[in-house]
């Protein structure tokens, strides 16, 4: 059963083709890395497939529905939630109330004025269950936007699963992370995408062949390799478009 | 199995709920007793305003404070929400069975429908551009009410006899101390109802829009349609702040709701706070002191809101409740002796300054008064004469030699206030 279809996906920024007809295939609860170097059209994919830019031609499906041209609340409410590369948070919010605000939709609450916030038991209880699996219970009421980095991107990945999507995309969730701290974030990310299915863009090809069931590389707009890690790492398109030091980290 | 554990989490809310009501009961005992504390016709007028005010000023810090929303032109919600309870007022005075105390809700009415009409355009953007729009609406909401002199009577406006309706609970406005009563409970009232609002679904989601209305999107709400839910309960305040202005003077214009009163409603919030739910009050009871008290004293009042507001934008962005705010952890670990040698020092330097300001001020509207063949009033009770240099000359000074001793009092006081603080958080 495949979570999430693109076919034939193209976005161009003026006279500049950032995409050129990207086919990409993730099988429900796989663990998808997206790697490739800078430029290929990476975050721009994540953009079209959330709903934040429209593509120019192309399709997206998530459970076999179509969800191009959507606005991202909609893409949400259908199941996929995504994070960012730059850290995106409500940096006025406490660490407790991004958790629940992010699970407020899940929880039920619409847009009450008339009900009180404590009033939902669950979604508290979410927020704190969040809260201790982040690890980040001692900062429960700090401003997001006073955490140090590595929290606020523990945040960040926090703020995007909990909605309770089936579909989870991450942007870069290590970049900038020491290799302790890279190291929490995978096994972080192992946790919550539990059960299910994950879309990752990473630079960090340790990470990639430690957390990945299957990797696309992208290359100029497009995928030039798919499949899983094993085949990835010897695909010859693969080692040209990864030339120097990376195609010795593919060897690694 | 569930049950027992909800009864135990239920327990001490219930207690703090009591607790977090506890300034409420205050603040209504304090309303009570005002009027004996403030006494006289002008007193209790003063107090009346006040009143509207906080509502007003409330109202709009559920845009600016809370949702991120700079609305330039929010006096239209509290003026139309005044032309509709006027009219109600009216039809009562033409013999119509309508209990006036009630006269606010037609005001939330007409505050609600023209914040739904003005939002469904203005909050599909955010930031600049929403600011933007707001000022358009408000200049054209205003010239419509110009053009249609029998709705909204042109430029005198809408009169009305608030002692024309029935007599109920008691209320007759036969005193202006039955109109305090009734202002202060709506007030009162209208206050709760948009604290209450913080705390449900909507005023958090609010907040995450404020700080990031993106990411709100990718969380499964429009954001644009948060903004416009918001702008809709906010304009249903300010029309019930501009149904207790209909009723406090018995006319509406189109002068309440023109640039003068959006303008008054962000100075007014802004000096008192954004930050916190009750800056706004402050705000709102010091603009209005300033702006009855003022008045009778000088005519340059409106110059020292201004320049209030200037210095607070500049030096104090948080407002007067953002610098009590500053100040409470100080206060929570008894460090606030460590600062107040260094306020102390500031003092002379502070002083001169707002004397020399004053007298510039002071000296230039007397100029103008000499001018149009008026005698000039005493300065700080000293006979001057505008036309001269010296008097010129002694509140330039004044006002230099006040700057250059904030210049090197101020820092010292500053960094004495930071070290205090950041030893009164660390755990």
């Amino acid at each position: 059963m495949t979570a999430l279809l693109v076919t034939g996906l193209h976005k161009a920024f003026g006279p500049t083709r950032i995409i050129q007809g990207i086919e990409l295939s993730v099988a429900k609860g796989e663990r998808h890395a997206v790697i490739g170097p800078n430029g290929a059209g990476k975050s721009t994919l994540f953009h079209l497939i959330s709903g934040r830019l429209r593509a120019d031609a192309g399709q997206v499906l998530l459970d076999g529905q179509d969800i191009t041209g959507l606005p991202p609340h909609d893409i949400f409410n259908r199941g996929m939630a995504r994070s960012f590369q730059v850290t995106s948070l409500f940096p006025k919010l406490s660490v407790f109330e991004n958790l629940r605000a992010a699970a407020m939709r899940d929880g039920g609450c619409g847009l009450a004025f008339w009900r009180r916030l404590d009033g939902y038991a669950p979604l508290r209880q979410r927020a704190e269950d969040l809260l201790a699996m982040l690890g980040l219970d001692r900062r429960r009421d700090v401003l997001a936007g006073n955490l140090a980095y590595a929290d606020q991107r523990a945040l960040e990945i926090g703020v995007t699963v909990a909605g309770g999507a089936h579909t989870i995309l991450l942007d870069e969730p290590t970049a900038g992370m020491s290799r302790a701290e890279t190291e929490r974030a995978v096994t972080l990310i192992r946790r919550v995408t539990e059960g299910r299915t994950l879309v990752m863009i990473e630079h960090d090809l340790g990470v990639v062949f430690d957390l990945a069931d299957r990797i696309s590389v992208l290359a100029e707009g497009r995928v030039i390799a798919s499949g899983l890690p094993d085949q990835v790492r010897g695909d010859p398109a693969v080692r040209t478009a990864y030339l120097g030091a990376a195609a010795e980290t593919l060897d690694a | 199995m569930l049950a027992p554990a909800q009864v135990i989490v239920a327990r001490p809310r219930a207690g703090s709920a009591l607790r977090s009501m506890l300034p409420w009961v205050l603040v209504a005992a304090l309303a009570l007793v005002m009027p004996h504390v403030v006494p006289g016709g002008f007193g209790l007028s003063l107090l009346c305003r006040m009143g509207i005010a906080i509502v007003f000023a409330l109202s709009f810090n559920m845009l600016l404070g809370q949702g991120g929303m700079l609305d330039f032109g929010h006096a239209v919600f509290l003026g139309l929400g005044g032309f509709l309870a006027m009219h109600f007022m009216r039809l009562a005075d033409a013999g119509w069975w309508l209990p006036l105390p009630l006269l606010p809700l037609a005001g939330a009415v007409g505050g609600l429908l023209a914040a739904i009409a003005a939002g469904w355009i203005a909050t599909r953007r955010a930031g600049t551009a929403f600011a933007m729009i707001t000022l358009g609406v408000a200049e054209l909401v205003v010239a419509i009410v110009l053009l249609l002199p029998g709705t909204f009577g042109g430029e005198e406006g809408l009169s009305g006899d608030r002692s024309s309706g029935p007599r109920v609970l008691g209320f007759d406005f036969g005193t202006q101390l039955q109109a305090y009563h009734l202002i202060a409970a709506w007030a009162w009232g209208c206050a709760l109802l948009m604290w209450l609002y913080t705390r449900t679904p909507l005023g958090r989601l609010a907040n995450a829009v404020r700080d990031n209305a993106e990411r709100v999107g990718f969380l499964g709400y429009n954001p644009a349609r948060i903004r416009w839910l918001v702008f809709a309960l906010s304009g249903l305040f300010a029309g019930v702040a501009g149904g207790l202005a209909a009723l406090n003077d018995e006319i509406v214009t189109s002068g309440n709701m023109g640039p003068d009163a959006s303008g008054g409603v962000l100075l007014m919030t802004f000096i008192g706070g954004i930050g916190t739910f009750w800056g706004p009050v402050v705000g709102a009871i010091l603009i209005t002191f300033l702006s009855v008290a003022l008045s009778t004293v000088t005519d340059a009042w409106q110059l020292y809101s201004g320049l209030l507001f200037v210095a607070m934008v500049v030096w104090a962005p948080g407002g007067l409740s953002g610098i009590i705010l500053a100040h409470a952890p100080l206060v929570r670990a008894g460090r606030l002796g460590r600062v107040v040698p260094g306020y102390l020092v500031c003092l002379p330097g502070l002083v001169l300054a707002v004397a020399g300001t004053v007298g510039l001020a002071e000296l230039a509207f007397r100029l103008q008064a000499v001018r149009n063949g008026a005698s000039p009033r005493p300065v700080f009770g000293i006979a001057v004469d505008p036309g001269s240099l010296l008097p010129w000359l002694v509140a330039l000074a004044l006002l230099l030699a006040g700057a250059l001793l904030l210049r090197r009092t101020a820092p010292p006081a500053r960094a004495a206030w930071q070290e205090a603080s950041v030893a009164s958080t660390a755990p």
